[in-house]
């Protein structure tokens, strides 16, 4: 069974300087929905799920994302970054219950 | 003649299953208590156990896959419509859409917009009542069209006291009330023989693409970890779990001399893994099916090549042949009914394309379930066929199951093993 927040991050296999490269990346999460009573009220309490995520290259944030409740369980997110050097790439998952998930890939040029 | 012709052939198939199922020892069940098919009574009610969020119903009147289920089809049923029964087309044609009761738009099309989604299997009735078929004919039809057509795939609707003979009354009403000409179709997807056919979910080996690959990856730490008796599956398999057995799964399921039965992957697992390791690895439990999968997917690539010529395979693969053609549950459906080009393969079961038995069904098991989140293996797969087709469940590493899923990899024999997938 596998546990929450295992990322993973996929870079396209060959990158030069300066393309703007497609990362895809994966992270596991239950994403809980609203939960409703048999009367159909819902059920009040602190639903866990990713409300933000930060993406990182060379140490600097390059951009976040609000997401929400409605985004699936085992969530998917794919996004451009132009790679102008070097470096460490990291994605960054935020829950509600405050966990955080990292995921990291080098970006490196062949 | 028909009769006559139709006995024969149900005295000489239970003729063949009597003889060959001598060989076929007793199995005790180690899979989850969700798997296991059983049925306990609770205030006078027989409730089935299954997995969280499938029905709970009892099927246990009508008969099963089991070797030992004796019974006989049902029997062919005549029937007129009552007298003093008047049908009503509005409520016939909401019983016809209605997907819970009387799922007729799975296999039927009809005309009107919120038809949706209808199947391909059965013919357009768009225009039936132009045909000016007579009530007592559709009355028969839909109590038992076997009087009709001996072999057709339509269940036997009143006969299986699935509908009343108002209902069905009701039904005919509404058919007889479907005249041409069809109103021109506004969404081609809408009518099943012009609907697109689903294109998959691209990429199924991308981890990012199927969580599937991540749950198999995860359980290396599995393969890794010592059980009670002190022992790892990475102590005497070396070479690490993504690489230590390849080349062995594309014989499986095969006939294990030693226990006497067809084993899949998971079947061996569950009682391999508390002989050697001392860890209980029941079938459907989530660590059976993530080791299954990292077993299965260390040889993607590699052709299934199962067994199909020693006589302990040859005689199970016969049995599994028979069981893919026997007509069970409340609907008396076989799996070839759906699974075979001649019947309803490649054709629309509601939105569903059903799948080509010919083509290999097996080789991306066990596979993603988009609308589940989560993997099934063969097993799963065929215990969620049976809540349609009107059956009690069978053990999930029952040896019927196990004849079945063998009958059906060997179309997949010489094909690269591609697990795990991902469907809907």
């Amino acid at each position: 069974m596998s546990e929450i927040g295992k990322v993973r991050l996929r870079l396209p296999a060959s990158i030069k300087p300066g393309d703007v490269v497609r990362v895809r990346c994966l992270v596991i999460h239950p994403m809980e929905r609203i939960e409703r009573d048999n009367q159909g009220k819902i059920i009040d309490k602190k639903y866990n799920y990713i409300d933000k995520v930060t993406v990182t290259y060379r140490g600097k944030t390059v951009a976040t994302f609000d997401t929400t409740q409605s985004v699936s369980e085992n969530p998917f997110f794919a996004f451009s970054v132009k790679a102008t050097e070097p470096g460490k790439l990291t994605v960054t998952f935020h829950d509600t219950h405050g966990d955080t998930y990292e995921g990291s890939a080098d970006i490196a040029f062949s | 003649m028909a009769t006559r012709w139709f006995a024969a052939l149900v005295l000489a198939a239970g003729c063949a299953t009597a003889a060959d199922r001598s060989e076929v020892p007793r199995w005790t069940s180690r899979a989850i208590p969700e798997a296991r098919g059983d049925v306990h009574t609770a205030d006078g009610r027989r409730i089935a156990v299954r997995y969280p969020g499938w029905t709970t119903q009892d099927f246990g009147r009508f008969r099963t896959y089991a070797y030992d289920d004796a019974r006989p089809a049902p029997a062919v049923q005549r029937a007129t419509p009552p007298p003093d029964l008047v049908g009503d087309a509005s409520r016939g044609r909401a019983l016809f859409l209605d997907r819970a009761k009387g799922p007729c738009t799975g296999c039927h099309l009809a005309p009107g917009d919120d038809v949706w989604p209808a199947g391909s299997v059965g013919p357009d009735l768009s225009t039936i009542g132009d045909r000016k078929l007579t009530e007592a004919y559709l009355y028969q039809q839909l109590w038992d069209p076997r009087v009709t057509f001996p072999s057709t795939i339509m269940p036997p609707w009143g006969a299986q006291r699935v509908l009343t003979p108002q209902q069905i009354v009701d039904l005919v009403a509404y058919l007889q009330t479907l005249r041409g000409p069809a109103p021109p179709e506004k969404d081609p997807d809408r009518n099943p023989f012009t609907r697109r056919k689903p294109v998959g979910f691209g990429d199924n080996l991308d981890p990012t693409n199927n969580p599937a690959v991540v749950r198999a990856e995860d359980a290396e730490t599995l393969w890794n970890a010592r059980g009670p008796a002190g022992k790892s599956c990475a102590d005497c398999h070396s070479g690490g779990g993504r690489k230590a057995l390849r080349g062995v799964a594309p014989h499986y399921p095969r006939y294990v001399p030693a226990y006497r039965r067809v084993m899949s992957i998971e079947d061996f697992l569950a009682v391999h893994a508390p002989e050697t390791t001392g860890r209980e690895l029941p079938v459907e439990s989530a660590d059976n099916v993530d080791l299954g999968m990292l077993i299965k997917m260390s040889s993607d690539g590699l052709p299934v090549a199962v067994d199909t010529t020693s006589a302990p395979a040859r005689a199970a693969i016969a049995r599994g042949q028979a069981t893919f053609y026997k007509r069970v549950g409340e609907r008396n459906h076989a799996c070839a009914d759906c699974h075979t080009p001649e019947r309803g393969a490649g054709k629309f079961l509601g939105g569903r394309l059903l799948g080509d038995v010919t083509t290999g069904l097996t080789r991306h098991f066990p596979t993603w379930r988009t609308d589940r989140a989560e993997p099934w293996d063969m097993r799963k797969r065929f215990q969620w066929c049976m809540t349609p087709l009107g059956m009690n469940m069978l053990p999930a590493d029952s040896i019927e199951y196990a004849e079945l899923e063998l009958y059906l990899t060997q179309f997949d024999n010489g094909k690269p093993m591609n697990v795990p997938g991902i469907r809907h």
